[in-house]
């Protein structure tokens, strides 16, 4: 096979995507690419393949039309020899996929956050514009940050996101109508933090959090993101009223995700109390290996919009493992999460995979609550520093882990992961498509990769959002975040966008339910 | 044809004169050429100035710049206006990396830019010598830069002002040709459309400065009717206030307009200072530092009115005399400006010149500049620091460290200057502590845009993470510079060359007699492995990098010698006996076979006699240790009323290199 850039060999694609432009690693003099389907053929020339738009939806049309197979063969032309590495194929599925995909362009900093993005992108050229842009309100006086973007069903006229610090709030846009929200509430730990949207209703769950970062000394994974405090609570959009859903100290909620029937809150949860008397955010910084999530679920009542109490879905602590960002399929049957070691933001971990959950399965589990053991004290040396001690902890879960088996219900999505991260995720609004971050390309710089579903768990090979420019991502220095699919473009401009940033925000009310 | 051929005699009836306002249409006169001859000496003379005083900083400008032959590139700086302004400034500051090469061409674009001026303005004798207005407000521009070199915003900000002023007068150049070749007519409307293009086509590419050159532009008097003179001027001046109301309409408007369109990155309020250098930190906004730039607009301004003033019967009337000494009391003027803005600061230039030499592990070089104290200014942190590393890295740290001037000198900024900021990526990057080097670079390339330095940095803590892919990444960008593509392909074959950067291995390659790394590699390399011998774990500097270095040093504990021995130095800056002593146990076992350095013998005998927790009764201490500390106790004793600032000033010609002085009497050094 030959050597490219993105990898596209042997993967599926919506017939609607953009060109699958590929860069060949090999040097040599001259390159011919032949793309076939059938009888018919196309040729490009060059080390760059970009066969554009239209040729490409020839190609495509043409495989559609037969069986779906475009056969692809890289001639290279080296001190007078022709080369033919063995061919490779491109299949194009019958599923299309949605027009857009949203993301946040951010550069993988830590404090700073100069030119941070929220972006759109035709996924069937290569356009791509600004949702909004965090420098037109922005100087050297005040900076600030835009994070957490999210539409009710795919929606684009139904988005939230979120500005922090100088002129910071909730926007959010519904149905032509743009506001300014502080849901900040002298009852809950901060503003609404992680979104998800009900189905239907004009209702938020957010998890509200307090989180800090540190940073690894060593380890190449640089940092860790924790929370020292998160909670969930309920936002009406049309009373402007915030209710709090979770209260426990106790516990860390995180992620919600409402159930595409609107019947649930799926949600990850870690068990956390203060052991002594340090600082509760230098303990949690100094054990966060300890710090393990579960996912659990919460029903909720439309009528009453009340939610019941909380079930749990899948212990992963029990394996020694800690689950974040559970996303279900538009059929509500399968719910993938992503699952590391430790901790909840995986971005940072190359540990964390891709797993499925089969909701068709799932049944509510008898909860567990897992001790809290940070260090285990050598009885021979009683000033044997915490480091190691803490060490050994981790040995032992590491043992005690390996002994649990994965439930029947619960699979890998092994041909999505790979040696480095897999963490944020979305599935397209037919489920046939996710697309998630990785950062398999280099370990630093996420990308968003696209794998087709069919239905009962299983993926095809993922292949990387194509670029015109196909070496694009190797010289962009910028990360993608929260790539979610949509059923087309964010219409209010960035600048209408920033007008509205710009007035004050409107105060959320406290409900208690 | 009359019309055509205007008097080169400026007391010609004005009847006669027919393109524009006092225009020579004739070629130069021989005068104008001698004047022009004189400017291009004095610019000579400028760039020679810069090149002999600031050749660091024209180094250090470069290595903090970076321009890529790409398209990414080239959008990113376009994503907001005044962005051609800004990709030329990155191409053209390049050059500095050989200073002469880059301040030759700079001299040679302001040597331009006076050329034109002289013809736009139809300047004669010594008033051609006024354009020398623009390179010295040029010149005090970035020679004011002194630590914006690190903190400014705007990408190719040394060269920025020099584009933006070329193109004002490539403008004007345009407009004026208009006027000379199109009928009187026809060349009004033209201009007025120029006006328009300057400002509607140029403000996307050079922002600010093209609603500077619009001004400028609309400015320059249009070709005179006929008639007598004062209605030919009254007309002039009629048609060019329109022209400036026009223009000002443009100003005010197509910034607007393109905020609304097509710049989505820019806040609103500034749009009309597109392609300027910020000149703000944090909340505070320095405007002496503006006055560089509003020089530039005088000097247009001083021309302008120059060329108008020569148009009147008034103004022809001024003696040559007169003219040369105006010229020359301006110039004057000018020049002292300049002086007066002209950065210089002793520390500053130290900063540069060993951070440098570090660069090139020419540690001897970088203790050569610390040694230094020909200014009588005590030394920032960073210098204390930058003079620390060295020592260490000569193996000399025990027996110097305290040989060299001691302070804590704030940099010479009126922000406060942060050292991650300026060489703490350095100093992280040679202490082995490489994700806080490459931490900070992120930081700062988000912050104030990519950097070669930065880059470079990436590329060698990824190498030393073993971010094999990544490291190809950075390097691949750095590939592609004019300048950089050598460092890079220096570097290039240690992606695939991973055993080297596997300490164990290396090693055993040198004593095998076949070594992975070269010599120049190995020198580089090898010692800061060996201070990545420690244990991950989550921490924080909170931007203090020389308060983090030690107590993380203080606190470590290691099995490879040379990291041991930076706990012990830490143990030792920070006055901890209690952190001191297991440190200097452990160094001792570590180094059986050598010498224990003198200063770590001074603590070891003060901290004995200070507590009794050791028993240093059967150290091996050296005799000059115990003399030198019972001298010290007894020049105390002789000294007991003095307070602590004079015991200071007179310990230090006698006891000034030692560890007691360091003890008692070196305090509140405040880091940064």
């Amino acid at each position: 096979m030959p050597k490219i850039y993105p990898d596209y060999i042997n993967v599926t694609v919506p017939p609607n995507i953009a060109p699958l432009h590929f860069h060949i690693d090999q040097d040599a003099d001259e390159y011919v690419t032949r793309f076939a389907v059938g009888s018919e053929e196309w040729l490009c020339g060059g080390r760059d393949v970009r066969p554009g738009v239209k040729t490409w939806r020839d190609i495509t049309a043409a495989a559609a039309a037969a069986d779906g197979r475009i056969t692809v063969e890289v001639y290279m032309q080296h001190q007078g020899q022709w080369l033919r590495p063995l061919p490779f194929e491109i299949t194009v599925s019958s599923d299309s996929i949605d027009p857009y995909i949203s993301y946040r362009l951010i550069s993988p900093s830590y404090v700073t956050y100069e030119d941070l993005t929220l972006n759109q992108r035709c996924l069937e050229t290569f356009d791509e514009t600004l949702i909004y842009g965090n420098m037109i309100n922005s100087d050297e006086a005040n900076g600030q940050c835009i994070n957490c973007h999210h539409t009710q069903w795919y929606n684009p006229q139904r988005l939230q996101f979120h500005v922090r610090q100088y002129l910071g709030g909730t926007v959010i846009s519904y149905d032509g109508k743009t506001e300014k929200v502080n849901l900040k509430t002298d009852s809950t730990l901060s503003a609404g933090v992680y979104p998800t949207w009900h189905p239907s209703k004009p209702w938020i769950v957010y998890s509200t959090n307090m989180t800090g970062q540190s940073f690894h000394t060593r380890d190449p994974q640089k940092i860790e993101v924790q929370d020292t405090k998160s909670n969930l609570i309920f936002y009406d959009l049309e009373h402007n009223e915030v209710t709090p859903i979770t209260r426990d100290t106790t516990w860390l909620d995180c992620f919600p995700f409402w159930s595409p029937d609107g019947r649930y809150v799926y949600y990850v949860s870690a068990h956390w109390e203060r052991l002594d008397t340090t600082a509760l955010d230098f303990e949690l910084i100094q054990n966060y290996k300890a710090v393990q999530y579960n996912l659990y679920r919460i029903p909720f009542d439309e009528q009453t919009r009340t939610f019941g109490p909380r079930q749990l879905m899948y212990d992963a602590v029990a394996r020694n493992r800690s689950v974040t960002l559970p996303r279900i399929s538009p059929d509500g049957r399968w719910l993938m999460f992503t699952e590391a070691r430790f901790g909840v933001f995986h971005i940072w971990h190359s540990d964390a995979d891709l797993y499925l959950l089969d909701l068709a399965r799932a049944e509510p589990q008898e909860e567990v609550v897992h001790a809290i053991i940070t260090h285990v004290p050598n009885p021979a040396d009683p000033n044997e520093p915490m480091m190691f001690q803490r060490a050994r902890v981790d040995s032992i879960r590491e043992c005690l882990g390996a002994l649990v088996p994965l439930p029947e219900n619960v699979m890998p999505a092994d041909s999505l992961n790979s040696h480095d991260c897999e963490s944020y995720h979305s599935w397209s609004s037919n489920g046939s498509w996710v697309v998630f971050s990785s950062r398999r390309v280099d370990g630093n710089f996420t990308r968003p990769f696209i794998a087709h579903h069919d239905g009962n768990g299983h993926f095809t090979k993922p292949f990387e959002l194509p670029q015109d420019d196909p070496q694009f991502h190797r010289e962009f220095l910028r990360s993608y975040n929260i790539p979610e699919f949509m059923s087309g473009p964010v219409t209010i401009t960035p600048q209408e966008f920033a007008t509205v940033v710009k007035r004050d925000a409107t105060p959320a009310t406290l409900k208690m339910r | 044809m009359s019309k055509k051929t205007s008097s080169p005699n400026t007391s010609a009836p004005a009847a006669t004169v027919r393109r524009g306002i006092g225009v020579n249409k004739a070629s130069l006169p021989s005068s104008t050429m001698l004047w022009l001859v004189a400017v291009a000496i004095a610019i000579a003379v400028m760039g020679w100035l810069l090149v002999s005083r600031e050749t660091e900083l024209l180094l250090r400008a470069q290595e903090l710049n970076l321009w890529l032959p790409t398209h990414l590139f080239w959008t990113g700086r376009m994503a907001y206006p005044g962005g051609l302004a800004s990709w030329l400034g990155c191409y053209l500051t390049q050059f500095f990396y050989y200073p002469w090469l880059g301040t030759a061409i700079m001299c040679a674009m302001w040597l331009a830019v006076c050329a034109m001026l002289v013809w736009v303005y139809r300047l004669r004798g010594p008033w051609v010598a006024l354009t020398l207005l623009l390179p010295l407000a040029l010149l005090a521009c970035l020679t004011q830069t002194g630590y914006w070199l690190y903190y400014q915003k705007l990408q190719g900000h040394l060269m920025v002002p020099t584009v933006g002023v070329l193109f004002a007068s490539v403008a004007l150049v345009v407009q004026r040709g208009i006027y000379a070749i199109l009928p009187a007519k026809s060349a009004r409307w033209a201009g007025l459309g120029w006006t328009a293009v300057v400002c509607v086509a140029g403000y996307p590419f050079f922002g600010a400065w093209a609603l500077g050159a619009t001004l400028l532009v609309a400015a320059l008097p249009t070709p005179q009717p006929a008639g007598g003179e004062d209605v030919a001027a009254a007309s002039v001046m009629k048609g060019m206030a329109v022209r400036l109301v026009i223009a000002l309409l443009l100003f005010a408007v197509v910034p607007q307009i393109y905020y609304q369109r097509i710049f989505e990155m820019t806040q609103r309020n500034c749009l009309y200072y597109a392609a300027l250098p910020s000149l703000r930190y944090g909340p505070d906004s320095f405007e002496r530092y503006r006055i560089a730039y509003y020089a530039i607009i005088l000097s247009f301004a001083v021309l302008a009115g120059l060329s108008l003033a020569d148009a009147t019967s008034y103004g022809r009337r001024v003696k040559p005399w007169v003219r040369l000494l105006a010229t020359i009391a301006l110039l004057v003027v000018a020049g002292f400006g300049v002086r007066a803005a002209w950065y210089s600061d002793p520390n500053f230039q130290k900063e540069l010149a060993m951070n440098r030499a570090i660069e090139e592990c020419d540690w001897e070089r970088a203790l050569t500049y610390a040694r230094d104290g020909s200014s009588g200014v005590a030394p920032t942190r960073q210098i204390v620091l930058y003079k620390n590393l060295a020592l260490f890295r000569l193996g000399r740290a025990g027996d110097e460290m305290f040989q060299y001037p001691e302070g804590a000198t704030q940099q010479n900024a009126p922000w406060r200057v942060r050292m991650t900021q300026v060489g703490g990526k350095l100093i992280y990057y040679h202490y082995g502590k490489e994700n806080f080097c490459y931490r900070w670079c992120m930081e700062d390339g988000v912050e104030f845009g990519w950097r070669a330095e930065t880059l470079k940095f990436m590329v060698r803590t990824s190498l030393l993470n073993h971010e094999w892919t990544v490291a190809r990444k950075y390097l691949n960008l750095l590939k592609q510079t004019t300048f950089h593509r050598r460092w890079a392909e220096r570097y290039e074959p240690l992606l695939v060359n991973h055993d080297a950067f596997d300490l164990a291995k290396l090693e055993a390659s040198v004593s095998e007699g076949r070594p992975l790394l070269n010599e120049e590699q190995q020198r580089e390399f090898a010692p800061i492995m060996h201070m990545m011998t420690y244990p991950d774990r989550l921490d924080g500097d909170n931007t203090l990098v020389e308060m983090y270095l030690l107590q993380t040093f203080a606190n470590g504990n290691g099995d490879d010698l040379l990291f041991q021995e930076m706990t012990l130095i830490c143990a030792l800056i920070m006055k901890d006996i209690d952190l001191f002593w297991p440190r200097f146990m452990r160094y001792a076992t570590l180094n059986p076979k050598k010498n224990m350095p003198r200063y770590y013998q001074e603590a070891a005998y003060l901290y004995g006699h200070l507590e009794n927790k050791v028993d240093i009764s059967r150290m091996p201490f050296e005799q000059s240790v115990r003399d030198t500390y019972d001298r010290f106790m007894q020049f105390n004793a002789q000294c007991g009323m003095m307070t602590e600032e004079q015991k200071a000033v007179a310990f230090r010609p006698q006891f000034g290199d030692t560890f007691y002085y360091f003890y008692f009497l070196v305090r509140n050094q405040k880091t940064n």
